[in-house]
Parts: structure tokens; C-alpha cells; sequence
């Protein structure tokens, strides 16, 4: 199981305005992606994720550093026989139809015309656009584009996809619809490498996160070693019971109709509170142990830079 | 980086390339048709209309291909056309005077041909009434290269009829009109020049030419009688007076400055006192 | 291969350009209404009309190439269509000749289109169907591929205004480069003069593309000039491409 895709210390600037100012992008990214994972790469807007993935697919060329595809340079058309890309917010040829469109792309892979027919076929019924294979590009909604744009993704059989921001303008049914497709290709032994700034997606579905803040990786490993399984705090909601008396045992979050939410760190605390209730013979509504969530660590890591 | 050598080097050969292959091109001999231009002169049909309002501009256009045109000696036979594109040039602009006398020049100097000139200034002079430089410039033409006063005297004759037109136009008339030997006209219009004039140049000027007419007159006047006398006496007579003594003369006329005529009884020559300028 | 089927893409592409017809309807306008302009001038009419003709299609077809051109290669840049491409196993390269090809390809069909208009007017005037005027658009084509690769130079880093501007310039100094020989000869030699034999050298001369006088004047066309052109023609092309490939394979697509 080797790694398909490795960076190492890649940088980038920008030089923009009348008078260049250089403007870094990309402080020095390491990482590597292994095969048959999926990878979620994690940053809020600006962070420079999209700009990571334009590197590796030559779309931009870094100022130092070095990109390793498929223990090739990341340069060499070789070396992008087997990837597959959607970019975010596609745009395609708008003349073309969706069938038209993935003909082109499977040609310019070099796909046997007998097979290419029934390939486009099953890619688009698999993103769920096989009714809209002759409808030209134009007449298509934001979600069909990402649809179809997943399916040019794949249209030449990749071992490794990368998609930035896949699930970017799609509703809840499109978005669980995509991370199954997505866990599919896992399933037949590819390699995903996917952006996103939405947190329930990558918890969802993802091996291993980066999460990249200002053009530094801040935090990257397997999602389960990353999230402690530790209780942070306790949320227990009561009522019956003097807001007064139970200021001292934790946070006092919301106390509306009588009830009080508090926030208790301490677990004996908790023992404290709920004898408090019995003796007022008030009642308990919830008791929520809270874990870490990789909201926590992603705020945490974008406060710390 | 291997890449951009190998690209500036091909660059920089397909730029040697070009350059030979220019010179060779360059070497190939091209006929040319020297002044197929032609075939797009307006034939005049429709064409006020066909300019669209532009016809001062394709005016200027024809204009500068007219002297390009005439102006390259490689085109044989280009004074086929020569009337009809001045021609439509004062139609199109009748009021623009550099075409008409560049016409004229190219007429007198290329075409060698006079005639075409002075039809050119008529055209100017027909298209623009007020305008004397036409007239002007025809009578020196007459003058100069047909030696025709007559028709000079008539042209400076139009010129000085012309409101505006410069004084000299009359005193060119005056010239005109001696060298034609109209002596009357000559002596009234040089009087007229001589009484109207302000500057003393011009009044010595008029007053030179009357000496003159009045001394062709006389010794026109005198080398008759001479000849009368010679008839009859079989030699030229000793002085002047025997003219009048014998009738054949009213009486000696004197110059203008009421000098005596110099008489040669040997010759028959008689001449003026001074050289007319000199007085 | 990948070059194949770019050009293919583009060609469907471009056919799909409305301005194209446009300029065929002003282009079959403009070849008819050299007729008009035959009736209005002194010439041989028919001579008019063969020379009038002939620069109308040179003219518009100069246009199609720099209008269709310009837009090609920048509209891919500013729609992100290109990030598609790119990131599949092709070279830029590729991308670009597969760009140019198309272009080509789309450029003959219209002036295949423009040439029949021609031919179809000549003979209402001649009722004869002269093989020889094929000879001038043969030499109008090889113009045309070397104004097509300018446009597509030019459209890889400009927008699409800018670059139609730099191509018609090119075009327009392509045809008056003769007015720099002339002044080459009223040079006194030197190094002034050297420097602008230079430049003449490497200065467009589309004029080498011009054979209309000898084609209305019946005058003989030397084989050597058309293989020397279509050298000249291959040549230029070659670099302008190569300069294009230069200026756009370390490109960053942000």
C-alpha cells in the first residue's frame, strides 16, 4: 500500500497588483495521500486548499517544493493517466450535451469507441443524469453540473479522484446521494482525495483529515486519533431546582420555562446536581455527554493560527 | 529546464527561416502593372449620389492617387484619362484649387501640352467664377509657353474684371496688350494704372511703359514717313524736320519727356533717347 | 491524437459562432456589391469585380480568423473550462495545436463558403468558370493559417479586445511592410540602415500572399513563388506557434 499522491514543503505566491506585492499562498504543505483512503482536506475559505489541489494537477506551478504522483513527478502526462479531477464550481462548454461532453472527455483518454458509448451510459446513471444525457450543458441546474462533472471525473476509470469541494451547491438528498458514490469508489479499491469546509461530510466519510489554515497544514491524521474520545462536559437539563444553588456546580447555558440547561465539567459535579434535583424533587430532562467533534478542533485550529 | 531550450532554440530557427525566405520571395521578379489603378476611377456616373456625402474626402483620395498616378513614368499612355479624372475631381470638389493647377503643371511640364493646361484653368475658372488665380496663371501660360498675347491680353483681361483680383492683373493686361500692339488699349490702361496708383514704384513703372507706347507710336508714326520719304527721295533724309517740311509728317513728335527722337540718317534707325527703364 | 480530438471539439465549437455568419453574410455583401462599384468606375468591369472580390474575401476572412481566434483560447481561460483539460493527461502543447487546428479547419470551410459566392459571381459576369481564380484563394489560405496563429498567440494572454486590436495591426502591417523597403533605400547606409533591414527581415510581409494583379491582369504566377510563400507562410506560423507554446506552458490558472 504505497502512497499515490505526496507532497512535500510545497510553497506558492502570488504576485498581484499594479506594484507586485508578493502574497504567499501555500507556506510549506507536506502530506501524503495512501492508497485505497479517503482523504479529506479541511480549511476555511482562503486557506489555500484549492490552490494545494491546482498544484498537483498542474494548473499551477509551485515555487519550490516537490509533488509526487503515483511515484512519478506530478508533472508528467503519465502520471495523469490515472486521476480523475472536478473542479469546483465547474464550468463546461456550455454548446455541448452531457452526453457530448463525456464523449469528448473519453476520447481525449483515448477510450475504444465501442466501449465509450456504454461507459458515458453507466457514469451517468450512476451521478443520476442518464434523463438529461441529451440536454445541453446550458439548461443545467448548479447540482446537475456538479453531477455530471463527477461523472467526466471518472469517465477514464481513475484509481485516484480528486474533487474540490464535491458537495458544494447540492441538497441534503444530492449530498448523501454523492457520499455514497463516493464511498462506493472506496469500495472498489480507489483512492479519494476531496475538499470541503462542510464538517459533517468529511466526519461522515473520511480515513484520514488535513486541516490547512493560511497555507500551513495545522493538524493531519486518522480522524479517530485526531478527535479525543473524551468528554469534554456534561449538558444537563433541569428544572425544580433554584438557579442560585446550581451556579456553583457548572455553566448555566439557558434557563427558560422553569428549566435550566447547564454545562457541567466536572464529572462528580454531575453526582452533585442530580442528588440536588432529587432532594428538590425537581426533574431531569437530559443528561448529554459531549465529545470532542471536528468543529472543535477545526475552530481550535483556525483560532490558534 | 530542458523544455524551454529546445523551444527558444526552434524558435529562433523558424526566425532564421523567415528572414531567408523573405529574401528568397523578394527575389522573385513580380510583374507589375504599372497604374491598373486605374480601372477603379469613378466614371462619373451616379456619382454625386455614390459618395454618400463623402465626395470632398474621395476627392482628396483621387487627388493623391492622380499624383502618384502621373507621377510614376513607368505608365505608358496616362494622358488617355487625364481630362476625365480632373474632370471628375472638379465635380467632386469644385471649389478645391490645388487639383486644377497641379493639372495645368502636369500638363505643361509631363504632357507637354499647353492647350490641356489652359483647358484645365478653364475648368477652375468655369467651376469658380471668383476665383482670378485661374485666369491669372492661364495668361502666363499663354504668355510664357505659347508666346500667344492675344489670348494672354483676354485672360488678364477676365483676371482684372474679378473683384479682389491683385493690381498686377491689370498691368499684366497692359503688357499684354502693347505686345499685341493694341497701342490704344495699352495707353489707356497704363494711364489708369499710372493715376490710380499709390506706390511711387508702380507710378514710375506706368510712366516707363507710357514712355514706351508713346515712343512705339512715334516712331512707328516717324519710320513711315521715313519710308514715304525713301520712296520718293531715294535716301533717308539728314534730320527729322525735312518730314515735316515735306508733309509727310504733321510735325516731330518728342518723347514723353519732350526729348527728340535719336535719328541715324545713315541707317534710317530712329530710337529713343534713354532705354525706357533707365529714365 | 489528443490533438485530433481537440481540434475536432474546436471546430464544433467555433461552426457554432454566430459572429462566423455574420461575417459570411457581409463577405457575400461585399463580394455582390462589387458589381455596383464596377458600374461606377471607368474600369473593365469584369476586372473590378475579380479584384474587389478577392480582397473582400481576404479581408473578411483576415476578420474571421482574428474575431473567432481572439475569443478561443481566453474564453476557456476566463470560463475555467481549461482546468478540465489541463489537469488530463495532455500537454499544453497539445492543447494549443489542437486549438490551432480546429480553428483552421473551421477557417477553410469559410472560405470554401466565400469562394463559391466568388466564383458564382464571376461567372454571372464572365459565364465562365475561371480555374484560375482558385490560384489567388490558395495563397488568401496560406495568409490566413499565419493570422490565425496570431490570433491565437495573442488570445492565450489577452483579452479578447486587446488581441483583435494586436492581430489587425499585425495584419495591416503585414500589408504595408513595402513602405519600409522604400525606406531602407532612402537610408544611408549604416547602422540605422542595417537595423531596419533587420526589421524589414522579420516584419510580416503579407503582401508575398498577394497575387491579385496577376490574376486579373492574366499575368503568369511563378510555381516558385507559391512553394516560396508557402514556406514563408509555414515558417512564420511555426515561430508564432512556438511562441505561443512558450509564453503559455509555465502559465499559472488561478
Amino acid at each position: 500500500m504505497g502512497n499515490v499522491l505526496v507532497l512535500d514543503n510545497v510553497r506558492k505566491s502570488f504576485t498581484l497588483g499594479f506594484i507586485p506585492k508578493k502574497r504567499p499562498v501555500l507556506k510549506g504543505i507536506s502530506f501524503a495521500v495512501g492508497e485505497g483512503e479517503i482523504f479529506g482536506y479541511l480549511g476555511p475559505n482562503g486557506a489555500g486548499k484549492t490552490s494545494t489541489i491546482k498544484c498537483v494537477l498542474g494548473l499551477i506551478f509551485p515555487d519550490a517544493g516537490t509533488i509526487t504522483l503515483f511515484d512519478r513527478s506530478h508533472l508528467e502526462p503519465k502520471a495523469k493517466t490515472s486521476v480523475g479531477f472536478l473542479p469546483e464550481n465547474p464550468y463546461f462548454y456550455d454548446y455541448l450535451t452531457a452526453a457530448e461532453f463525456l464523449d469528448f472527455y473519453a476520447q481525449l483518454f483515448g477510450v475504444p469507441k465501442d466501449e465509450r458509448a456504454a461507459r458515458i451510459g453507466r457514469l451517468l446513471k450512476l451521478v443520476g443524469m442518464e434523463k438529461a444525457a441529451r440536454l445541453p450543458l446550458r439548461k443545467f441546474s448548479r447540482g446537475m453540473l456538479q453531477r455530471v462533472g463527477l461523472a467526466q471525473a471518472l469517465v477514464n476509470e481513475p484509481s485516484f479522484v480528486i474533487l474540490d469541494e464535491p458537495l458544494g451547491g447540492l441538497d441534503p438528498l444530492g449530498r448523501r446521494e454523492i457520499r455514497d458514490i463516493i464511498l462506493g469508489l472506496k469500495d472498489a479499491g480507489k483512492t479519494v482525495l476531496f475538499t470541503s469546509h462542510i464538517l459533517q461530510d468529511i466526519e461522515m466519510i473520511c480515513d484520514r483529515v488535513a486541516i490547512v489554515v493560511d497555507g500551513r497544514i495545522r493538524s493531519i491524521g486518522r480522524l479517530a486519533d485526531l478527535i479525543s474520545e473524551n468528554v469534554l462536559f456534561t449538558e444537563v437539563t433541569v428544572s425544580g431546582v433554584d438557579r442560585a444553588e446550581l451556579a456553583p456546580l457548572g455553566e448555566s447555558l439557558t434557563a427558560q420555562a422553569g428549566r435550566t440547561l447547564l454545562k457541567v465539567y466536572d464529572e462528580e459535579r454531575i453526582e452533585t446536581v442530580l442528588t440536588l434535583v432529587r432532594e428538590r424533587k425537581g426533574k431531569v430532562h437530559a443528561l448529554v455527554p459531549r465529545t470532542q467533534t471536528l468543529e472543535d478542533l477545526f475552530v481550535d485550529a483556525v483560532r490558534r493560527s | 529546464m530542458r523544455g524551454p531550450t529546445a523551444l527558444v532554440l526552434a524558435l529562433l530557427l523558424a526566425l532564421l527561416a523567415v528572414a531567408g525566405l523573405k529574401h528568397e520571395i523578394d527575389a522573385i521578379p513580380r510583374t507589375a502593372v504599372p497604374g491598373s489603378s486605374l480601372i477603379y476611377v469613378p466614371s462619373g456616373k451616379f456619382l454625386k449620389a455614390a459618395t454618400f456625402g463623402y465626395s470632398s474626402f474621395l476627392a482628396d483620395v483621387l487627388f493623391v492617387w492622380a499624383i502618384q498616378y502621373y507621377g510614376n513614368p513607368a505608365i505608358k499612355d496616362k494622358f488617355a484619362s487625364f481630362e476625365h479624372i480632373f474632370s471628375i475631381l472638379a465635380e467632386l470638389d469644385p471649389g478645391w484649387v490645388d487639383p486644377y493647377q497641379v493639372a495645368a503643371l502636369i500638363a505643361i511640364y509631363d504632357a507637354r501640352d499647353v492647350g490641356l493646361a489652359l483647358k484645365m484653368y478653364d475648368l477652375g475658372a468655369s467651376k469658380n467664377p471668383g476665383q482670378w488665380i485661374f485666369p491669372i496663371e492661364a495668361g502666363h501660360a499663354a504668355q510664357f509657353y505659347l508666346k500667344d498675347y492675344a489670348l494672354a491680353k483676354t485672360y488678364y483681361k477676365k483676371a482684372m474684371e474679378i473683384p479682389g483680383a491683385p493690381a498686377i492683373a491689370k498691368r499684366l493686361f497692359a503688357n499684354a496688350a502693347f505686345q499685341t500692339m493694341d497701342l490704344k488699349t495699352a495707353w489707356e490702361t497704363w494711364s489708369e494704372v499710372f493715376e490710380t496708383a499709390t506706390d511711387p514704384q508702380i507710378r514710375k513703372i506706368a510712366s516707363n511703359h507710357l514712355y514706351r507706347i508713346k515712343a512705339s507710336s512715334d516712331i512707328g508714326a516717324l519710320k513711315e514717313a521715313l519710308r514715304l520719304y525713301r520712296v520718293r527721295y531715294g535716301q533717308w533724309p539728314a534730320d527729322l524736320e525735312r518730314l515735316a517740311r515735306g508733309g509727310y509728317l504733321s510735325s516731330i513728335p518728342k518723347d514723353l519727356d519732350d526729348k527728340d527722337y535719336v535719328y541715324d540718317p545713315r541707317t534710317g534707325e530712329v530710337r529713343t533717347a534713354v532705354i525706357p527703364w533707365k529714365r | 491524437m489528443t490533438v485530433k480530438v481537440i481540434a475536432l471539439n474546436t471546430f464544433k465549437e467555433a461552426v457554432r459562432d454566430r459572429v462566423l455568419y455574420l461575417l459570411l453574410f457581409f463577405a457575400a455583401l461585399a463580394i455582390v456589391l462589387s458589381r455596383v462599384l464596377a458600374v461606377l468606375t471607368v474600369g473593365d468591369r469584369v476586372k473590378v469585380v475579380k479584384d474587389v472580390g478577392l480582397a473582400s474575401v481576404s479581408f473578411f476572412g483576415a476578420l474571421m480568423a482574428i474575431m473567432i481566434g481572439t475569443g478561443l483560447v481566453y474564453k476557456e481561460i476566463e470560463k475555467r473550462t481549461i482546468f478540465t483539460l489541463v489537469s488530463k493527461p495532455i500537454r499544453r502543447s497539445e492543447f494549443l495545436l489542437g486549438k490551432y487546428l480546429g480553428l483552421v479547419l473551421t477557417l477553410g470551410v469559410m472560405l470554401a463558403a466565400m469562394t463559391v459566392i466568388y466564383l458564382g459571381l464571376v461567372f454571372a459576369h464572365t459565364l465562365r468558370f475561371e480555374a484560375r481564380l482558385l490560384l489567388p484563394i490558395a495563397f488568401l489560405f496560406l495568409e490566413l493559417i499565419l493570422i490565425t496563429a496570431v490570433a491565437i498567440l495573442f488570445s492565450c494572454f489577452s483579452t479578447p479586445i486587446l488581441s483583435s486590436l494586436f492581430a489587425l495591426s499585425f495584419y495591416l502591417i503585414g500589408h504595408f511592410s513595402w513602405s519600409l523597403e522604400t525606406l531602407i533605400q532612402k537610408t544611408r547606409p549604416g547602422a540605422g540602415r542595417t537595423a531596419l533591414q533587420v526589421v524589414y527581415a522579420l516584419l510580416p510581409d503579407l503582401e508575398n500572399f498577394n497575387v491579385k494583379t496577376e490574376v486579373v491582369h492574366g499575368l503568369p504566377i511563378p510555381a516558385s513563388l507559391f512553394l516560396t510563400a508557402a514556406g514563408y507562410s509555414l515558417a512564420y506560423t511555426a515561430f508564432v506557434l512556438l511562441l505561443a507554446v512558450l509564453i503559455f506552458r509555465r502559465r499559472d490558472f488561478v
